[in-house]
């Protein structure tokens, strides 16, 4: 069962693609990428100078020993990270 | 790593769906270091010979295929198809029905209803061609075209199967074969997307049965792109079918996709819904290899040795469909596809040119002789004698249809041409050369563009195809693109905005690129005030500006064709032009990369015009006239020699409105000046009317040395002989071979390639590199050689080829004839076929003036077109002495030219077809059942709609039949005598009663025929000419500026008439109608408007420099009628233009004189003017320092009052941009 936070995040990545982040004082270590989608919004009804994309990944990642499942979005409007939800 | 190689990419020719250009998308696959890459334009091949190009010149190997919608392929019920009510999908194909009978209406699958739109809208599936499959791929394409309906070309497998010899042997079938793609898009990747997996595999089996096939993978990153690829991968591992990668690529970058939103939207006439679109990201972008990999492993999962089998699998693939440019680009292979000929050609054209010399009256000329020996070396050394016998044989099918034919361009200076009968125009007697046209070092092909009347082009047209049949012929065709008012059109739409809002915007921008719509705003001061930029209209205008140049349909060229053998097909792509003609699908310059000959055949209206006045003539006054022949025996026929001085006369007078190429006010401004004596001076004339020489500034020199006033000088003595015919001055580029002959001691061949390579900057340095020590060594000074240098330095790309000059002197020459002597028959010929730059009105104002007289409409008396009535029973005397005849004294007592006397005792009728919104049928009924005996006998038997009828009351088309005399100066109420108003009631009771019903008894025209007289008043003269303006766009019984005499009187206005007698410089009023408006090109780099007034006394000729046009410009383009100030500039012994200070509406003023009399209208034209800011932009420079406005030589922006009172016909001469 998938819990929704929608917190802001740091993430730190590689070729695009999330290595590890920072949610609630704890540093995860991404291992394995499960799924990457983008979303693309409706640019025409949105501001100036957005591109209106919202880059998904399902990442198995792990604080310590234990392996959760995290969504993660990154807005390239405003270049931030949100964890959505978590399957821990 | 080994570069990924793209196998499925949509360019901008992609109509309407891609957005990058081949040359970019090949430039950023050549930085990311790949070395093959494939074009898969949607539809077609329209990108293919500019990838290909592309390719060559980055050292890429192409890969060619197309991305075609896919017939209804639907497996049995159950399965999802076309809904029943869409027409014209019900044509299943029977064969592929049959062949999967076997799978049953156990099909599982829902039964999903297709969207209009959206990426599921149509399978489409990708086609590849191998390397050897070229010919297949062109063929494939054109029966994809041909066997739908125009404009939706669509496949089937089975129609696909018979363009391939079975399965072939290799993994991708045979090397001369095609290989299908099928992928998320395709009627398979769309059943995997589904999860009818059953159903996929039927398909894909299928497909495996007839055609070598390889599955597609795409993931751009999409919610469900990547679990689609993964089972699309899935099941190409179960069937043994081989799987590939590819990115679907549609953009360049990323930040593309905006724009392929707004295409998407304007391809499918929707707003922007996501509903509508195909994208689902912004990925579809031209990856790098590392990208590419990240979407395979990400396709393969974990699996390291799938993904190294996907991209090995991708890679082989490539390799087998990769080729050499060359086999397309066949010109730079040295291949030619020349027409079939049943005789060896090169006996053949020899033959036949001998035969000319005879016949042209040369045999016995030695220097024709050794001329065309030259040529013949040259054409046999090319292997083009075909091509001429092919050609001459079209020109001898073109008159063989009595239809005027005369060659234009650089193959008037090709002597073969003239002695086979391509053209008439001789070379040697200009001292043409034909180096400019064909020469050894030349890569390329001759170009040989023929005029025909415009009238009849097609009928040419469908005359070449019947001759040589479709499968050896196609029409050319070229892209239309977005300009700023498409741009707007279809971005507006897209943004949903309404449709009247748009068509506002979009016509107040003149006819700019679409790249230019902001500066524009800020430029302009016409859209300054329009206040556009402050619209909100920010990102329209933004979006706008994107779509710039990019290509947004296809349509027929106006006048290529293509020449070929029955090969033609394997060459290049055809398709269905609207008019049903078979067109390729390559643009000119296409064609003849693809070494494919090309014959121009353009419509042109003067040529047309002649006819009609030919015709004319003939009919009126029982002459033949030999317009192509200068001298001959028959005394029954006139001929039309080039000496004629009373023909001079008029154009020295600069009476040449309704000429060819010489009645723009800039021309008639040119020919006052200089004076044109002889065809010579018709031919330099010509040519000094260009951006180049004028860049140069070779006028005023050349008209100083020409009239004496200055010595010539020659930049070196020996080149006296090549530049002494223009007293000096480098007009020609023919004087250019010549300079570069003498000057480096080689041959013309050599002096064309040099004078090619000075069109670009980069080309003059290297010139300058290479002339300059060439030069220097055959014992020219440094100084003589840089003076030379500047001559051709400023030369550059501009110029003019005088075989072009000599091609275009003649129809002047023939049309001023024309004009001068059978003045009436050539009026009626432009007004009938347009041919030029003004109005009807302002020709109709010029006949006039010249003595002819228009008569009205009359149902009786007119005719389909417009046409002649003689006034005097006999034949009025046209005593006509040719002028060789008379010695040099008689000579000088000729008359002096009287333009008023030109055309009396003549007259024109007004025609059917001038009626406004009158049909062809209309007119073929009311010229059949003239004559007529009353109104209600029209009605009966010519059947016009009412409409139409009343327009013809309205201009007198019954006046004569019924007596009316309207405008006599009578009162309006005539007790006792019928009345227009009365005419026009008596249509509505036609209309309406028995007789008028269609199919209705007819009642005996007797009862029908009573019309109670003077019931109503009669129309006004103001009326009147309203109801002329308004019908048939000429104000025939008064000029509409006469009605404000009063008002122009009482400002002191001066009219064109008076306007010679005035002193230089003087400031003055004028007044008139505005019947033509330019922005040429133009030296000092400023936009210059010039404006033509007619005022009924003759033209007047306004310039508006920027200065002027802050206050002025949104009046000049937005107003009919104007009042200007202006200041008198003497251009000629009888010609004057006004530099306008200010002007007004003259609506405006008659306004303020109704209400508060002349002294307000006096009051307001002493108002100090208050500055407005002038025009913005920055001027193009070229390197010789010529500037350019990037305003210049655009149409108007705003087009006023009625319809065809305000026209520009592209027919017509005016300065084109360089």
């Amino acid at each position: 069962m998938s819990r929704l936070y929608g917190d802001p995040i740091e993430v730190w990545t590689r070729d695009g693609e999330p290595t590890q982040f920072v949610w609630r004082d704890r540093l995860y270590l991404v291992r394995r990428i499960l799924d990457h989608w983008v979303v693309t919004r409706e640019w025409w009804k949105t501001g100036e100078g957005d591109p209106g994309e919202r880059r998904f990944w399902r990442v198995e990642a792990s604080p310590g020993r234990e392996v959760g499942t995290y969504e993660l979005r990154f807005d390239t409007a405003g270049g931030g990270w949100l964890l959505l939800r978590a399957w821990d | 790593m080994t570069a990924f190689p793209h196998l499925h990419v949509a360019s901008a020719y992609s109509m309407r769906y891609g957005v990058a250009f081949p040359s970019a998308l090949v430039a950023r696959a050549a930085e990311l270091g790949m070395d093959i890459l494939a074009l898969t334009d949607r539809d077609g091949l329209y990108g293919a010979v500019k990838h290909a190009q592309a390719c060559a010149d980055a050292g890429i190997r192409p890969v060619f295929g197309v991305d075609l919608a896919l017939d209804a392929s639907d497996l049995g019920p159950g399965t999802s198809g076309f809904g029943s009510g869409t027409p014209g999908f019900g044509l299943d194909t029977p064969g592929l029905m049959s062949g999967t009978s076997g799978l049953g209406p156990g099909t599982p699958g829902p039964a999903a209803s297709r969207p209009r739109t959206g990426p599921d809208s149509r399978d489409r599936v990708t086609v590849l061609a191998r390397s050897g499959g070229w010919a297949r791929l062109c063929r494939l394409v054109t029966a994809a075209h041909l066997t739908a309906g125009r404009g939706s070309p669509r496949i089937t497998p089975d129609l696909l199967a018979t363009f391939l010899s079975g399965l072939g042997r290799g993994e991708f079938g045979d090397d001369d074969g095609l290989v299908v793609m099928l992928g998320p898009r395709s009627d398979v990747g769309r059943a995997v997307a589904e999860r009818r997996d059953h159903h996929a595999r039927a398909l894909l089996a299928r497909w495996k049965s007839i055609a070598p096939v390889v599955v597609e993978v795409v993931d751009q990153y999409g919610y469900r792109d990547a679990s689609t690829a993964v089972r699309m991968l899935a099941l190409a591992d179960e069937l043994g079918v081989p799987a590939v990668l590819t990115n679907a690529v549609r953009y360049l970058n990323p930040a593309d996709h905006q724009v392929g939103d707004v295409l998407d939207a304007a391809r499918r006439l929707v707003p922007l819904h996501p509903r509508h679109l195909d994208r689902a990201t912004s990925h579809a972008y031209l990856k790098s290899t590392k990208e590419m990999w990240q979407v395979a492993r990400k396709v393969c999962g974990a699996d390291e040795h799938r993904v190294a089998r996907l991209l090995h699998t991708t890679r082989r693939l490539a390799e087998a469909c990769a080729t050499d440019p060359r086999k397309v680009l066949a010109l730079r292979a040295g291949r030619l596809y020349l027409p079939e000929m049943d005789e060896d050609p090169v006996p053949l054209l020899r033959d036949r040119c001998h035969e000319g010399l005879r016949r042209r009256g040369l045999h016995r000329d030695p220097e024709a002789r050794r001329r065309l020996e030259e040529e013949l070396r040259i054409i046999e050394g090319k292997r083009l004698s075909g091509y001429f016998v092919a050609v001459s044989g079209i020109t001898g099918l073109i008159r063989g249809m009595g239809v005027r034919c005369a060659i234009r361009g650089s193959g008037a200076g090709s002597l073969v041409n003239y002695l086979i009968r391509i053209g008439e125009v001789n070379p040697l007697d200009h001292g043409l050369l034909m180096e400019r046209f064909l020469s050894e070092g030349r890569i390329g092909l001759p170009d040989i563009d023929l005029d025909v009347e415009s009238a009849r082009r097609l009928e040419v047209y469908r005359a070449v195809f019947d001759r040589y049949g479709e499968a050896r012929v196609a029409c050319v065709s070229m892209m239309e693109t977005y300009r700023a008012r498409s741009a707007i059109r279809d971005v507006g739409a897209a943004m949903g905005l309404p449709p009247h809002e748009i068509d506002a915007i979009a016509k107040a921008f003149p006819h700019i690129r679409a790249r230019q719509i902001t500066a524009s705003l800020r430029d302009l001061p016409e859209l300054r005030e329009s206040r556009l930029g402050e619209a909100g209209l920010e990102r329209v205008f933004r979006l706008a500006e994107r779509l710039d140049g990019l290509p947004r349909h296809i349509a027929l060229h106006p006048c290529g064709v293509l020449v070929g053998n029955a090969g033609l097909r394997d060459v290049t792509p055809v398709e269905r032009s609207l008019l049903d003609f078979p067109m390729s699908q390559f643009d000119k310059d296409d064609v003849e990369e693809a070494g494919l000959l090309k014959l121009d055949v353009l419509g042109v209206r003067m040529q047309s015009a002649m006819a009609h006045a030919l015709g004319e003539i003939e009919r009126v006054d029982g002459v033949t006239v030999e317009l192509d022949a200068q001298r001959g025996d028959d005394p029954g026929v006139q001929y039309v020699p080039h000496d004629d001085q009373e023909t001079y006369d008029m154009i020295c007078a600069g009476r040449t409105i309704g000429c060819f190429q010489i009645e723009s006010p800039g021309q008639r401004e040119l020919v006052a000046k200089l004076e044109p004596r002889t065809m010579h001076d018709l031919i330099v004339d010509i040519s000094l009317f260009r951006p180049g020489p004028v860049n140069s500034d070779m006028v005023t020199p050349y008209l100083e040395a020409r009239h004496g006033w200055r010595m010539p000088s020659y930049p070196h003595e020996r080149l006296r002989d090549a530049l002494r015919e223009t007293h000096g001055v480098v007009v020609f580029h023919e004087q250019v071979l010549k300079i570069i002959q003498v000057m480096t001691g080689r041959d013309l061949s050599f002096a064309e390639k040099l004078r090619r390579t000075l069109e670009t900057p980069q080309g003059r340095q290297r010139v300058r590199r290479t002339f300059v020590p060439m030069a220097r060594a055959q014992g020219f000074g440094r100084e003589e050689v840089e003076r030379a240098w500047q001559v051709l330095d400023a030369f550059g790309a501009f110029g003019f080829c005088k075989a072009h000059a000599a091609a275009f002197a003649l129809p002047t020459y023939q049309s001023a004839w024309l004009k001068r002597h059978h003045t009436a028959a050539f009026f009626a010929g432009v007004l009938t076929h347009e041919p030029g730059m003004y109005p009807q009105r302002v020709i109709v104002d010029e006949a006039r003036r010249c003595g002819v007289v228009i008569l009205p409409l009359d149902v009786n008396r007119s005719g389909r077109h417009w046409q002649v009535e003689r006034l005097t029973p006999e034949p009025p005397m046209r005593v006509r002495v040719r002028a060789s005849d008379l010695g040099p004294e008689r000579g000088a007592e000729r008359r002096a030219f009287r333009p008023e006397e030109m055309g009396r005792g003549y007259a024109l009728r007004v025609p059917f077809s001038a009626v406004k919104g009158i049909s062809e049928a209309e007119v073929d009924r009311m010229v059949a059942g003239r004559p007529y005996t009353s109104l209600a006998d029209f009605w009966d038997r010519a059947r016009p709609s009412r409409p139409i009828m009343e327009r013809i009351v309205r201009v007198g088309g019954f006046d004569a039949l019924h007596g009316l005399r309207p405008g006599d100066g009578g009162p309006r109420w005539r007790p006792g005598r019928l009345t227009r108003r009365d005419l026009l009631a008596r249509v509505g009771a036609l209309d309406r009663g028995p007789a008028g019903g269609a199919g209705a008894a007819q009642i005996p025209l007797g009862f029908a025929e009573r019309i109670e007289p003077g019931e109503l008043p009669e129309m006004t003269e103001t009326e009147m000419v309203e109801a002329e303006l308004d019908v048939l766009g000429i104000d025939l019984t008064r000029h509409v500026v006469t009605f404000h005499d009063e008002l122009l009187d009482a400002l002191g206005v001066v009219r064109a008439r008076d306007l010679p007698a005035r002193r230089n410089g003087a400031r003055v009023l004028v007044a008139g109608v505005k019947v033509a408006t330019q922005t040429p090109a133009v030296r000092s780099g400023q936009r210059v408007v010039f404006v033509t007034l007619d005022d009924s006394t003759g033209p007047v000729d306004l310039t508006f420099f920027e200065s002027a046009q802050g206050r002025c410009a949104s009046t000049v383009f937005g107003s009919w009628l104007l009042v200007a100030r202006g200041v008198i500039r003497r251009t000629g012994a009888r010609a004057v233009s006004l530099r306008a200070l200010d002007c007004w509406n003259l609506a405006d003023l008659d306004r303020l004189y109704r209400e508060r009399g002349a002294d307000a209208v006096r009051a307001l034209l002493d108002r100090e003017p208050e500055e407005a800011g002038g025009v913005g932009g920055r001027r193009i420079e070229y390197p010789n320092g010529f500037l350019l406005s990037p305003y210049s030589d655009l149409g108007p922006a705003i087009v006023t009052p009625p319809r065809r009172l305000w026209h520009a016909s592209p027919g017509s001469s005016g300065p084109t941009a360089a």
